[in-house]
């Protein structure tokens, strides 16, 4: 009953408790953090293994009058996400960081509680809490470097993500006026005799707020000078976490409140599989032009990103599946990226793609690690990323999006071109004499895990696929999250 | 009834267009405070029934104003707060690198 709860205290606790060590012991940094990380990760994991049937636990007993937390599949398979990243980012950041350590990990620590509530939460103005606190803490890690480029990109970043959340907030604002409640399962039985009109307009406005915090092309332009100056262990957790918490939370929105025959009767599953293709290819375009390696792989995640939403806006079993799974995968392959360009800048600072030359022969293990993963997020078999696309496209072509299934093969081959050239010149022989600085086990370790996990679920993706199967029983048609969520 | 919800739509697209259109880094930040209080301000319209006193469980208050949008309007402050709070850090930052809060300047002096 409690352990669902515990999943959103756990972190806020411990970021408080690393509030008060910052100011009376520094020295309990270490086992602070990484007790917490490791009690957390078991929390995760028991929590996400008891998902079916999907649980209701109502915070503070109050039923539906009050806050519901509810565990289904869908909510199970991204709290395993957090399980997997979590751990290796924070041993992986305990010795990267050296500055504002525990400045640092307060806030990454808020963020985490942050994505943990936006995911199990089944209240509507609830969501919007969460997602608030999830976007601030993560602004301000984006500024923690207070180098001229890291201030601008947060404030970049933080603009256009409140204007997103206003009208989130609208959209809350309005449904709960529209529909009396702000229960989940509740809206869901009052939207069903509201008027075509004011549902439309009610989605376009959640559409427009988080597409906003996606980085959906046009409104990508914050993510990558958000991503340029930012510490790296936090861009495996933004790319891999704090993005995807915003397109799950549209996921939910649109499907459990709208529900699916609304969002085909009113087209939106076609705009969104539309905007999903456009916005990959720009963003692949986009992302051949780039030198920094930081925004060569902030172009690469809102193209990737992109392939999700064309999977979750297919509204087919298949493309759910197809997307969901690459929701996991992506936070595995880009994490894998971000943590090696993080050995490089730590060991020699190198950020942009004519400083790693040669790389290849001083770091033999972890630069194959950097190929395998981008090999498979470039979708090559036999790594998982492959896997994916092949479910997201096969899922496009049942439903009768032919030109994505054909326009994500091209995207293939684009993000084929600039992940070659990275891996070229890694593997260019140079004259010049390198001197490196050793980066130590315990940042090559955590690398070396996301990495060898791309060719696990490569191999053997029935792994993850025995728990993502179940999500479109409970997301694809409504009845029975709501049939949970009310208590029937 | 008419003229609350229009003075919000009214305030919304105000702070939507300060937030768009304006130069200084400061007014901006004034258009998402205008954005927010006109969200409360909604909020509190939606609560509101003519005649309602405060949401006391007693027989002798029959018509009591609804009490959630008060809760959502306090926890609106709470956030809104906060986020002028960092927006305003980051502005302070920029001001004492560039010496300017201008947006064109900053794009010029950044080249």
């Amino acid at each position: 009953m409690e352990a669902a709860v515990w999943v959103i205290i756990l972190p806020l606790l411990t970021a408080f408790f690393l509030g008060i060590s910052k100011l009376y012991f520094k020295k309990i940094l270490f086992p602070l953090v990484t007790g917490s990380a490791i009690i957390y990760l078991y929390l995760l994991i028991s929590v996400s293994t008891n998902s079916y049937p999907p649980k209701v636990y109502s915070v503070g007993g109050w039923g539906l009058l009050g806050i519901n937390l509810m565990v289904d599949p869908f909510a199970a398979m991204f709290l395993l996400i957090i399980a997997i990243l979590f751990l290796p980012v924070i041993l992986f950041s305990l010795k990267y960081i050296k500055i504002d350590k525990h400045d640092y990990f307060i806030l990454t620590y808020l963020m985490i509680g942050g994505i943990a509530g936006m995911v199990l939460t089944a209240d509507l103005f609830n969501l919007y809490v969460f997602l608030e606190v999830t976007s601030l803490s993560s602004c301000a890690l984006v500024a923690i470097k207070k180098t001229d480029k890291a201030i601008e990109g947060a404030f970049k970043y933080l603009i256009m993500s409140t204007l997103g959340s206003f009208f989130i907030l609208l959209a809350t604002i309005l449904t709960y006026h529209l529909a009396g409640t702000l229960n989940m399962a509740e809206i869901a039985l009052e939207f069903k005799e509201l008027p075509f009109k004011l549902k439309s307009i009610l989605m376009a406005l959640f559409v427009f707020g988080y597409a906003l915090k996606i980085g959906l092309i046009p409104l990508h332009a914050w993510l990558p000078d958000a991503y340029e100056d930012s510490p790296i262990p936090y861009n495996v957790l933004s790319s891999g976490l704090v993005m995807k918490a915003a397109v799950y939370a549209l996921i939910r929105v649109l499907y459990i409140i709208f529900g699916i025959d609304f969002l085909s009767e009113s087209g939106m599953l076609a705009i969104g599989v539309f905007w999903g293709v456009i916005t990959f290819i720009i963003a692949h375009l986009l992302a051949f032009q780039q030198t920094n390696l930081n925004r060569l792989l902030a172009y690469s995640s809102i193209a990737q990103i992109a392939y999700i939403t064309i999977g979750l806006f297919v509204g087919t079993d298949g493309g759910l599946i197809g997307g969901s799974f690459h929701i996991l995968n992506h936070a595995i392959m880009k994490g894998t990226l971000f943590l090696v360009i993080g050995i490089f800048y730590y060991s020699l600072s190198a950020i942009n793609i004519k400083d790693i030359k040669g790389l290849g022969y001083q770091f033999p293990i972890i630069s194959f690690t950097f190929v395998v993963a981008s090999l498979s997020i470039v979708g090559l078999p036999p790594f998982n990323g492959f896997i994916t696309k092949w479910l997201i496209i096969e899922a496009a072509l049942e439903a009768g999006f032919g030109y994505a299934a054909f326009f994500i093969l091209v995207g293939t081959f684009l993000s084929l071109t600039y992940y070659l050239k990275v891996i070229v010149t890694l593997y260019t022989k140079t004259e010049k004499k390198i001197v490196i600085k050793d980066p130590g086990l315990s940042l090559r370790l955590p690398t070396i895990f996301l990495g060898s996990l791309c060719i696990v679920f490569g191999i053997v993706p029935s792994l993850p696929l025995s728990l993502i199967n179940k999500i479109p029983q409970f997301l694809l048609d409504h009845s029975e999250y709501i049939r949970i969520l009310l208590g029937g | 009834m008419v003229i609350p919800y229009v003075v919000v739509i009214i305030l919304f697209s105000l702070g939507i267009y300060t937030v768009i259109s304006k130069k200084n880094l400061i007014k901006m930040v004034i258009g998402f405070t205008i954005v927010e209080s006109s969200l409360i301000l909604l909020l509190i319209l939606i609560g509101y029934k003519p005649s309602g006193t405060a949401p006391i469980l007693d027989r002798q208050y029959e018509i009591v104003v609804d009490p959630i949008p008060q809760a959502l309007a306090l926890t609106t402050i709470i956030i809104g707060g906060s986020v002028t709070a960092v927006m305003l850090a980051l502005v302070i930052k920029i001001y004492k690198r560039y010496g300017t809060l201008n947006v064109d300047e900053l794009r010029k002096l950044r080249g």
